[in-house]
């Protein structure tokens, strides 16, 4: 099979608010592709050249972009960024928030097939048109909205806090220890950004007293146990990652740049009771999401032991938790051992989040799976700057849209 | 003698805010309570004012929990507190003598091996060192918060001329890697550097809108220097949110106490003075430059009229382009239009960046500290960075025009690079 090599890419600022600086989508691409081609030594010329050869695409991960923004048919926006794309195949793949993996799964399709040389992935969601509420009502279409969503407030922190609650029945855990470890997660992602230059919360102040201080005003519970210090938090940004064929890098010198080694992909029931029911005897709680990490390895040929950071999908603490032990860190039940002796952390021996993850870098929806892309690809070329992690050689990304039910996985490495 | 200076180190743990229910107070309070934290004692007039103050420290980092680690005492517990504290920090209001009153009892109170500082905005900070005896003047430094902290982490970190080195050095650290703030460390002039720059530019505006009152004043020069220039307010509404008053007290300050080149940049312009002495200091009091969100005061006709939405076509051209982030397309609509409008504009952009880099140059440790000092208190586009987008054979081309060659000459301009990118202070907006 065709090696697909990740020659890099460029992320916005998560903490800036399009919307209050008076622009539109084009100016979010306009910036993020002008950076990304800067920063991948590709050039307008280039990609007309391509073009012309018809060996570049283009593939647009986005979730809700009707709602938020009033634009669908979003394949074609990036030839209002430069001319250059008039007649680039382009399209938008969606997943709700693994609408980045599922860009990115079909750009490598695209490179071993053998048909395109480079394809830009392209993640972007714009949120901050909306309050918080309306928000939470239409992210609430990533959740089988009649059953799950419609008419609730905020559906998805209760969904996982659901998990939360369930995961506390499976493996009996002590609630109030499980409580802190969740509040810790939150924490480490939280200050893993404060070295992010590009993450949200990086002014923002959390500590574990006041990650533990739930249900105050500064704190409110949002989803069963779960805090605000619990959730990532919605942003505006979009993310780029350069997909390209063994046979662009051999021309232009970049066999040093990482490979995706390995993907799994997998669909959990739609319904979040439906998942519960279905693992009632599994000993993973979640286990398409484990599925798709073995899936992963397997593709890959490595094991837990080859991967020397990961960036997961934090999009609330319980998430994480689950996280762990799909990684294969834990055992499933044991995932407080993980976060309770450090391994978890940024100086641990398996790292998750060093960018900060969705609680620490803001969760553009649709920009997240790429997001994580690209700093999957900045560890292991070790560019990644105040937060690299020493030593990568291989770097696993867990992206999943929904209540866990489209589970994206990724392995990154030299 | 301090640990710090012995070679041991210097951990702290609990500090004393004496001032601590102004707006600074509360703001540096909740600052060091949750990233530092650390005990802090409050210190205000009464107990009742002191607890008020806890609350909206807690708020004002939105983390209630943090209130665990601040106390309330009154200047009757001035002793006791201090007896514990490692560090002490004084924000009260910006009076010589009412400051030099309380550093003469932090000096009598203090630990031998604790720190201490003034907030302030423009006091002396040599002034206020001989306060201090000959050991705990090694230890006094003035730090400079921005108003609201949490969100503007700017500090300028000014020594007297007594401050030890390793003193100035451990504190620098600690407010970066501890409290998350963007430290410059600057020389004790009037104003320090990012309120010279700032107010350098506020003030100018204001005398080009009394040169410019037959064309509508104040409302006419914020339009031509709104937010599409690098800002998220006009110059004159953030003198509106920040005080006339407390303009006045730093513009003052800087044209007593310097003669430069840009001197007569600082002389307040009398229609400001008659609105501070009818008592009209802007937001705080109702009315100002401003009345209400509609209303602008009219230098001419000394009324308040209704604001007006001025008909100027490079502006809307700007924000167009900015829209869709063509920058540089917008850029260049503001050098090619020749109206008054834009020469205004570009002329105060270019005094801009040419007082930040000379000021800079004088003042601070690096000469890019101006671009840290206006992004991160200010929230304007970082004077460097604006170099950058203007182009630097542009930006010489105009120095030469306006007369800023000779100034210039001094500084180097193709070695300067910011760390800031600009495009997200461009707005597009008017």
């Amino acid at each position: 099979m065709e090696k697909v090599y990740v020659l890099g890419g460029a992320q916005t600022d998560f903490e800036r608010n399009w919307f209050k600086e008076g622009k539109n989508v084009i100016a979010l691409l306009k910036e993020v592709i002008n950076s990304a081609l800067k920063n991948t030594n590709l050039s307008y010329e280039k990609i007309k050249k391509l073009n012309k050869e018809n060996k570049i695409a283009v593939c647009i991960g986005n979730f809700a972009a009707e709602y938020y923004i009033d634009q669908g048919h979003l394949g074609p926006l990036l030839t209002e960024v430069n001319e250059v794309f008039y007649g680039v195949p382009s399209a938008r793949y969606e997943a709700a928030c693994a609408s980045g993996s599922v860009a990115i799964d079909s750009a490598m399709s695209k490179i071993r097939l053998g048909d395109y040389d480079i394809v830009l992935v392209v993640g972007f969601e714009l949120m901050k048109t909306v309050n918080a509420k309306i928000s939470g009502d239409y992210l609430g279409r990533a959740a089988i909205y009649e059953k799950e969503a419609k008419g609730i407030e905020f559906p998805f922190p209760k969904l996982f806090g659901k998990l939360a609650d369930e995961y506390v029945k499976k493996y009996n855990l002590d609630e109030e220890r499980f409580k802190k470890n969740l509040a810790k997660i939150s924490c480490i992602n939280y200050a893993n950004a404060k070295r992010n230059p590009n993450a949200q919360t990086r002014k923002w102040f959390m500590n574990e007293k006041q990650a533990n201080f739930r249900g105050n005003p500064t704190n409110e519970k949002i989803g069963s146990m779960l805090g605000i210090s619990d959730c990532s938090q919605v942003t505006d940004g979009a993310a780029v990652v350069v997909l390209a064929s063994e046979k662009y890098a051999k021309e232009n010198n970049l066999e040093n740049k990482p490979i995706i080694k390995g993907y799994g992909h997998r669909v959990a029931p739609y319904e979040f009771n439906k998942k519960m029911i279905e693992s009632q005897n599994n000993k993973y709680i979640l286990p398409w999401t484990r599925e798709a990490v073995c899936d992963a390895y397997k593709r890959a040929n490595l094991s837990l032991e080859d991967i020397d950071v990961f960036e997961t999908h934090d999009c609330f603490t319980s998430s994480e938790y689950m996280a762990i032990s799909a990684f294969g860190i834990t055992e499933p039940g044991k995932e407080y051992e993980a976060i309770e002796n450090g391994t978890i952390d940024f100086t641990g021996s398996k790292p998750i989040n060093p960018s900060g993850g969705l609680i620490g870098c803001g969760h553009p929806v649709g920009a997240s799976g790429v997001r994580m892309m690209l700093d999957l690809y900045k560890q292991v070329a070790n560019e990644a700057g105040d937060y690299q992690i020493k030593n990568v050689k291989n770097a696993l990304m867990l992206n999943i849209g929904g209540s866990a039910t489209t589970n994206y996985v990724f392995i990154v490495g030299k | 003698m301090l640990k710090i200076l012995k070679g041991g180190s210097m951990k702290i743990k609990e500090i004393t805010v004496v001032g601590a229910n102004g707006a600074l107070g509360v703001g540096v309070s909740g600052i060091f309570a949750s990233f530092g934290d650390v005990k802090v004692n409050m210190i205000s007039r009464s107990l009742e004012k002191s607890k008020i103050a806890i609350e909206k420290a807690g708020n004002s980092v939105k983390a209630l929990k943090v209130c665990d680690n601040m106390k309330p005492y009154t200047y009757d517990n001035l002793e006791e507190c201090l007896k514990n504290s490692d560090y002490i920090i004084e924000t009260i209001v910006e009076d010589y003598s009412e400051k030099e009153r309380i550093h003469k009892l932090i000096n009598k109170y203090m630990k031998e091996d604790a720190i201490s500082s003034s907030v302030t905005s423009g006091i002396s900070i040599n002034g206020l060192a001989s306060c201090y005896n000959e050991e705990h003047k090694k230890s006094f430094l003035g730090i400079h918060f921005f108003n609201p902290p949490y969100s503007l982490p700017l500090c300028e970190v000014i020594p007297s001329k007594f401050t030890n080195k390793d003193i100035t050095k451990f504190i620098k650290s600690y407010l970066t890697k501890t409290l998350n703030r963007k430290v410059i460390v600057v020389k004790d002039e009037p104003a320090f550097l990012a309120n010279r720059i700032g107010f350098m530019f506020i003030n100018q505006a204001m005398q080009y809108a009394e040169n410019y009152k037959d064309n509508g004043g104040i409302d006419y020069i914020d339009t031509i220097l709104g937010k599409f220039t690098g800002r998220n307010m006009a110059p004159m509404e953030t003198a509106d949110f920040v005080g006339l008053d407390v303009h006045k007290a730093i513009v003052d300050n800087v044209y007593e106490h310097t003669n430069d080149y840009a001197h007569e940049k600082f002389k307040l312009p009398n229609y400001v003075l008659d609105l501070i002495e009818d008592g009209r200091y802007g937001t705080k009091s109702g009315e100002g430059l401003y009345r209400n969100s509609d209303e602008v005061y009219d230098i001419k006709t000394e009324e308040y009229r209704k604001k007006k939405n001025y008909k100027i076509d490079f502006i809307d051209k700007v924000i167009e382009d900015f829209k869709i982030g063509e920058y540089e397309k917008g850029l260049e609509t503001i050098l090619l239009d020749n109206s008054t409008e834009s020469e205004i504009c570009l002329r105060f952009l270019v005094d801009y960046i040419v007082y930040s880099l000379l000021i800079s140059k004088e003042l601070a440790e690096n000469i890019t500290d101006c671009d840290i000092a206006m992004a991160e208190g200010f929230n304007w586009i970082p004077p460097i960075a604006l170099l950058e987008f203007i182009g630097k054979e542009k930006f010489k081309e105009l120095t030469l025009k306006y007369g800023y060659d000779k100034l210039m000459s001094s500084i180097n301009i193709q070695n300067l690079k910011s760390d800031y990118q600009y495009e997200k202070f461009l707005k597009a907006k008017r």
